[in-house]
């Protein structure tokens, strides 16, 4: 019962299942690069790496897709250099994913945005650079990622009144703009951003004008930036139920274990995250129960690995006793736990995959929760959100 | 530990070979060697995983107290030693009290005992607690307690202090390991001081080969890694060999210095067997990449033996050594590549790719050596730093 998707883009999608009782579908999506099974989660990689990780390491793991900063690439190593030596920089991964307007927000203090675009000053050497919708997409067409993402006017999700609805607006023109300056449309598939903050008629606006350009997919943008969760799903699932069932979902920068199992049920293919590689950073491991903080000296003479379970080298290698003495001392523990973290994200969304394909789904959810919340204190959003779906919490 | 000379030079220097090598007896090692320089127990920065892929890795891991002393009764109740416990179950473990790679926190050591210095601050470590430690650990090798806290600017006074505290320090190192079942098959490394001062290196030198032990660690030149060239003191070389005149032939002798590749050559020519790898190391977290060709004669051209991250392009086009936005385009000079499987890792490619060059130079210096063509290794690695 596979539904194939557009073949018009550098992307195509193939439904495999869909599950029965809520909005999850468990898809292969082809890029140029890479085959990619969803739900799928992206780790970041600041200038295009993983921070952590080596190219191998993320072969090992199987992850097939990584999302790369154009802000940060932009200013270094600079578009002259990626221009020469192009997508040969990450030859080492199977795919990658490049966004744009994000980093406005997190380095707000440093933008100032007018229609023509969005003007930085670096924090590298202190120099100005405006970046435009234009020169966005003339930098990811040089580094050559299969998915790129159209520059947005992105304001924090606190924001309402007339700054939202310009910026919603002005979002949808600057993917006109880019649309129109993309070069590489059949190696490249360009993703157009649903913004419109907690605003569900914006919102809704928003993707009504999106779904009518050609696009190989879409992303949900603006969210995950410290707003009530009981206004995220909804936020959520007013995207998901506009946006086209046929092409992919992608829900921008949320990672944790939680959000994405409700998410993937409010039907979302695609995450990324800095989540698991900064909490790693800080001597934190995930595990299906929630996080062990190996810094904590509870772990101090526990001669276990993180999860016995798990299949990663990490995991095959190190004790929690012997990360604890690293986690509160040396670098050598980010590296080593950020294995670990990528590996349970990346086994987390295998499993949705497979039980969506089972059509076990909703029993898939449950469970998670109950190993998650064995006294079933569950979060109120993710219990609402679920049954907005037909799932029910045990 | 035994250690045979199997070829000398007479400058002092000596290929050999450090038989029953571990505990367990079993391991032969040659020298010139260095051992890997790690924190904590790990390579910095890299996964076993990874320091698996890096070739010819040394078979025996410095490990430090400092970072390590404070967890030994998790390592004691774990029960089968630091390797173990440190995921380097496959290396010889040579406990050291320093951090090769780090300064001292000075003026803190006195006659009952020396300090070592972790994350978590100081841990003032008497010959008791010292023993506790190691026999938690159950190195290969380790490195007898010592005052090193000297350098040129100490007076005699002081240094005679120096070696007079390491001596006693090791009396009793040697009673306490008379009664240590634990410790019974480890290596103990006796440690040379007293500075700038022939007189006190001679003296420290002879009373310590009196001693019951199987190496040799000379240090005190400096307090812990100065960042200066030992070489440049008009002295130091002088004194080295006066020190190491006066030790047995039979035993090795180790300096956990930072030293370049030019260094180590007139090091070892001077009579050191064993270094560290802490000099790669210190040149990443500088953000410099060590590239040279070791092979004789250089299948590539010239280039300077480290590659800073100021002006990367300007000299020549091929070469982007930026490793502060961790791109290094090893494939576009693949005569430096040779054999470096790390070069495209990014933010782990320096540790490794240093790491490598460095494993890859003591191989090319055993060779070289061997074949009667140390000075033409030594004068290639001074062309290609544009020495002349």
């Amino acid at each position: 019962m596979a539904t194939q998707g557009s073949i018009n883009h550098a992307l195509s999608m193939t439904i495999l299942a869909e599950c029965s009782t809520s909005k999850a579908r468990a898809s292969v999506v082809r890029l140029p690069h890479a085959l990619v099974d969803t739900p799928v989660f992206m780790p970041v990689g600041t200038q295009g790496t993983l921070k952590g990780l080596v190219p191998d390491q993320l072969r090992e793991l199987d992850c097939r897709i990584m999302l790369g900063n154009t802000y940060h690439l932009g200013h270094r190593p600079g578009p002259d250099l990626l221009e020469k030596a192009g997508r040969q920089l990450f030859s080492y991964c199977f795919s990658f994913q490049d966004s744009g307007g994000f980093q406005m927000v997190s380095l707000l203090e440093l933008a100032e945005i007018t229609e023509e675009g969005v003007k930085f000053r670096s924090p590298h050497d202190g120099s100005e650079m405006l970046l435009t919708p234009e020169k966005s997409i003339e930098i990811q067409n040089s580094i050559g990622a299969d998915i790129i993402m159209q520059l947005d006017d992105v304001v924090h999700s606190s924001v309402s009144g007339p700054r939202l609805e310009e910026a919603m607006y002005r979002t949808i023109r600057w993917l006109d703009r880019c649309i129109k300056a993309h070069q590489r449309p059949k190696d490249q598939c360009l993703f157009p951003i649903v913004q419109g903050g907690l605003d569900a008629e914006l919102r809704t606006k928003c993707a009504h004008e999106l779904i009518k350009r050609d696009v190989g997919g879409y992303a949900i943008g603006g969210l995950s930036g410290g707003e009530e969760k009981a206004e995220f799903w909804r936020m959520v699932k007013i995207s998901t139920d506009l946006l086209p069932k046929e092409k992919p979902r992608y829900l921008m920068g949320v990672g944790f274990a939680v959000d994405l199992v409700v998410c993937v049920a409010l039907g979302c293919d695609m995450f990324d995250c800095v989540f698991p590689t900064r909490t790693a950073r800080f001597g934190c491991a995930l595990v299906k129960t929630g996080q062990l903080n190996l810094k904590s000296k509870t772990f101090a003479k526990d001669f276990r690995p993180i999860d016995s379970e798990c299949h990663c080298s990490t995991c095959q290698t190190y004790t929690r006793a012997y990360l604890h003495t690293l986690a509160n001392t040396e670098p050598a523990a980010c590296n080593i736990i950020t294995v670990h973290n990528v590996a349970y994200q990346l086994e987390l969304m295998r499993s949705m995959h497979q039980s969506i394909l089972q059509d076990k789904f909703p029993n898939f959810v449950q469970q998670f929760f109950l190993t998650l919340f064995p006294q079933k204190g569950y979060p109120n959003w993710a219990v609402e959100a679920l049954a907005s779906v037909n799932i029910h919490l045990l | 530990m035994k250690f045979s000379v199997e070829k000398a030079l007479s400058s002092g220097g000596r290929l050999g070979l450090i038989t029953q090598a571990s505990k367990c007896g079993n391991i032969t090692l040659e020298t010139p060697m260095c051992t890997l320089f790690t924190k904590g127990g790990s390579a910095p920065h890299l996964h076993m995983d990874m320091l698996k892929r890096v070739a010819l890795v040394p078979d025996v891991a410095a490990m430090s107290l400092g970072s390590l002393a404070d967890h030994h009764e998790s390592v004691a109740e774990f029960g089968k030693g630091l390797g173990e416990f440190a995921a380097m179950k496959n290396k010889l473990v040579f406990t050291t009290l320093h951090d090769a790679s780090l300064a001292l926190a000075t003026g803190k050591n006195d006659n009952s005992g020396v300090a070592v210095w972790g994350k978590g601050g100081k841990i003032k470590l008497d010959t008791a607690l010292f023993m506790k430690v190691q026999e938690a650990f159950q190195p290969d090798w380790f490195q007898a307690m010592s005052d090193g806290d000297t350098d040129r600017e100490c007076g005699q006074k002081r240094l005679h202090k120096s070696v007079d505290r390491t001596l006693d320090f090791l009396d009793e190192i040697v009673e306490k390991m008379q009664n240590s079942q634990i410790l019974s098959k480890s290596s103990l490394i006796g440690v040379i001081e007293g500075g700038f001062s022939e007189v006190e290196r001679v003296r420290s030198a002879k009373e310590t080969a009196l001693r019951p032990v199987q190496g040799f660690l000379i240090e005190g030149f400096e307090k812990g890694n100065s960042g200066k060239d030992l070489f440049s003191h008009d002295t130091f070389s002088n004194i080295l060999t006066t020190t190491i005149k006066c030790l047995p032939e039979d035993k090795p002798r180790m300096m956990e210095t930072v030293w370049s590749p030019l260094q180590v050559i007139k090091a070892f020519r001077l009579g050191i067997d064993v270094f560290s790898s802490a000099y790669p190391h210190t040149l990443a977290e500088q953000g410099l990449a060590l590239v040279a060709d070791y092979s004789l004669p250089p299948s590539s051209q010239a280039a300077r033996l480290e590659l800073g991250c100021t002006n990367p392009c300007t000299e020549d086009q091929t070469l982007y050594t930026d490793l502060n936005i961790k791109f290094f385009l090893c494939f576009t000079m693949p005569n430096f590549a040779r054999g470096c499987i790390l070069c495209f890792t990014m933010p782990n490619f320096p540790k490794g790719h240093n790491f490598h060059q460095y494993f890859d130079f003591f191989h090319h210096l055993r060779k070289a050596v061997l074949e009667d063509k140390l000075d033409e290794l030594e004068q290639s690695l001074e062309q290609q730093n544009g020495n002349k």
